[in-house]
């Protein structure tokens, strides 16, 4: 039998760069786990909202693509950091990870999703949008031609992540924010203004978000429920990397990226998005903590 | 370090760390039913008393961890139990927690870096590093290590050194001897008597009392969250009354030689 491999290569490619793009909000959904204790439900609207602000900016404002993307950004940390401020602090204050205001947290993270779709359905309407960036020919790769978009979303994605990893590996602000991550109460006694340093996680955490909202506008369009099926996606990534773990987080977006794309080609294109828990359900039945979770987080 | 020493004069005579009647506790349940403390510039004063007496939550509601439901703290001279901890922390009052409060995800370095986050001279920080290695060789060769694989006395010779990374013009050490073997536990109060000399002022929370009285200047007995008994340390060491409800005789022969 004879197999195509340059086919094979290609839907590897693809599967990377939207995988990318999945890692980068479960990045956002992780740091937010990692640093509130709070899982939020409500990052899929953030995503597209993101995705909106890009397009807005883009289109109608008439910035350049790259400016798009970093005001798109900078609005959805802003969006991002009202709402912690204004509705999830509230009850946070109570306590936080699986108690009962864990559980409210929950619940309000799903409201809020709804609130934020709504709100975008008010603003922007039903209708898919087209999200144009003209960034001409495709490159070339042998047989394989990959848009430029997808190049750019890749190039960007990974920059992203490299750049979070520099803030919070060698900046002074970066070892607070991991501070306040493993431990907020010592986070305190080193001088630390924790309340500021929770705003900055969830607004960054929502840029994140934003980011990949703005990329994958040109592969696709823009439409207010967008948001429902990224949160799936990246939740399964962020589970499959190990909840709360930043590498595993964009591992684990790599590996469904890779996964939906192949059995979208070998198996069935028209089941494309049950892959992604195809390998969550794999995943958790081998490591049940995920490929880079710890067994038992320990909180003093 | 030189500074608290400086404005010694200046102040005059009022304590460091002034409390009157301060109540506190956790939701509905109180725990501190009224405690007045004082701590002298300068000086370590001990807080001695069991388990669940309401010592940890007296250094909580101290570094702003816990509301101040009623009473007064004064930190030199001013009242500090309304602020935030981190702005305590950057009046100068620093709280060294247990041992196992150390990042263990971090760096040695990276955890010392932290206890100066609130500043911002970065000469000053270095010096500073190099000074708290001094203080603890062990820890500058392990500098790069992750604190999670440092041993019990190493992680408390860190949290230690990461207060004074923060420059403080008082520590409050909250069991600074726990779970440690006494050899150890003879080297940490030796520390704490070189830190009481560079003229940081220390309240000490201690289960092992005679350790702490020999160390101390002043000492305060607490018990069901109520001051029960205070006075010179010397003092109390000949108590009849301390040395039946606390005196164990464990490490009490190898002390004398870190105070003299």
């Amino acid at each position: 039998m004879d197999f195509d491999f340059s086919s094979l290569f290609a839907f590897i490619l693809f599967g990377l760069t939207i995988g990318v793009v999945y890692g980068i909000v479960a990045l956002g959904i992780s740091l937010i786990y990692s640093g509130l204790d709070i899982v939020h439900f409500a990052h899929g609207e953030i995503y597209m909202f993101g995705a909106f602000f890009g397009l807005v900016f883009s289109e109608q404002v008439g910035v350049p693509y790259p400016l798009a993307l970093l005001s798109a950004m900078i609005c959805a940390g802003v969006l991002g950091i009202v709402i912690e401020r204004v509705f999830y602090r509230r009850l946070t204050r109570a306590g936080g990870g699986y108690t009962v205001a864990g559980m409210g947290m929950i619940i309000c993270g799903f409201g809020m999703s709804v609130v934020l779709q709504n709100i975008a359905f008010l603003i922007w309407g039903a209708d898919a949008e087209p999200f144009h960036v003209d960034l001409g020919e495709p490159y070339q790769f042998g047989d394989i031609s990959l848009p430029k978009s997808y190049a750019l979303t890749a190039v960007m994605a990974l920059f992203l992540m490299a750049a979070l990893h520099f803030f919070l590996v060698r900046t002074k602000l970066g070892l607070a924010v991991r501070a306040v991550a493993h431990n907020k109460d010592i986070a305190f006694l080193m001088g630390i203004n924790v309340p500021l340093m929770i705003s900055l996680i969830f607004g960054l955490a929502c840029a994140l978000a934003a980011a990949a909202g703005t990329l994958i506008g040109p592969m696709q369009s823009v439409q207010v429920e967008m948001g429902y099926l990224m949160l799936m996606k990246a939740f399964a990534a962020a589970v499959v990397g190990g909840f709360g773990s930043l590498p595993g987080a964009i591992v684990g977006g790599l590996l469904v990226g890779i996964f939906e794309n192949l059995g979208a080609a070998y198996i069935s294109p028209s089941h494309k998005d049950i892959y992604a828990f195809l390998l969550l359900i794999l995943v958790l039945m081998i490591k049940p903590s995920g490929l880079f979770g710890v067994e038992a987080r320990v909180k003093a | 370090m030189t500074e608290a020493n400086e404005t010694d004069g200046a102040r005059g005579s009022t304590p460091m760390l002034s409390i009157r009647g301060v109540t506190t506790g956790y939701g509905k349940i109180q725990i501190l039913h009224g405690v007045d403390l004082t701590v002298q510039r300068g000086q370590i004063a001990a807080l001695l008393g069991g388990n669940g007496t309401g010592k940890s939550t007296l250094l909580k509601a101290l570094s702003g961890l816990l509301p101040v439901w009623d009473g007064v703290v004064e930190f030199d001279g001013e009242p500090i139990h309304q602020l935030r901890p981190d702005q305590i922390v950057r009046r100068g009052l620093v709280q060294v927690t247990q041992g196992k409060d150390a990042y263990p995800a971090m760096t040695v370095e990276e955890n010392l870096k932290l206890g100066a986050f609130t500043r911002s001279d970065r000469k000053g920080v270095a010096d500073d590093l190099e000074r708290v290695f001094t203080f603890f060789p062990r820890l500058k060769e392990r500098r790069n290590q992750l604190s999670a694989t440092l041993s019990g006395g190493e992680v408390q010779m860190l949290v230690i050194g990461r207060g004074l990374m923060a420059r403080p013009k008082m520590i409050m050490l909250d069991e600074p001897s726990a779970a440690l073997a006494p050899k150890v536990v003879l080297s940490i109060f030796a520390t704490v008597n070189q830190i009481r000399a560079t003229g940081v002022s220390v309240l000490m929370v201690e289960q092992n009392v005679r350790m702490a009285l020999l160390l101390a200047e002043y000492a305060y007995i607490i018990r069901d969250g109520k001051i029960l008994i205070k006075g010179e340390a010397r003092d109390l060491i000949k108590d009849p009354n301390v040395k039946l409800s606390f005196l164990g005789g464990t490490v009490a022969d190898t002390s004398r030689e870190i105070v003299a």
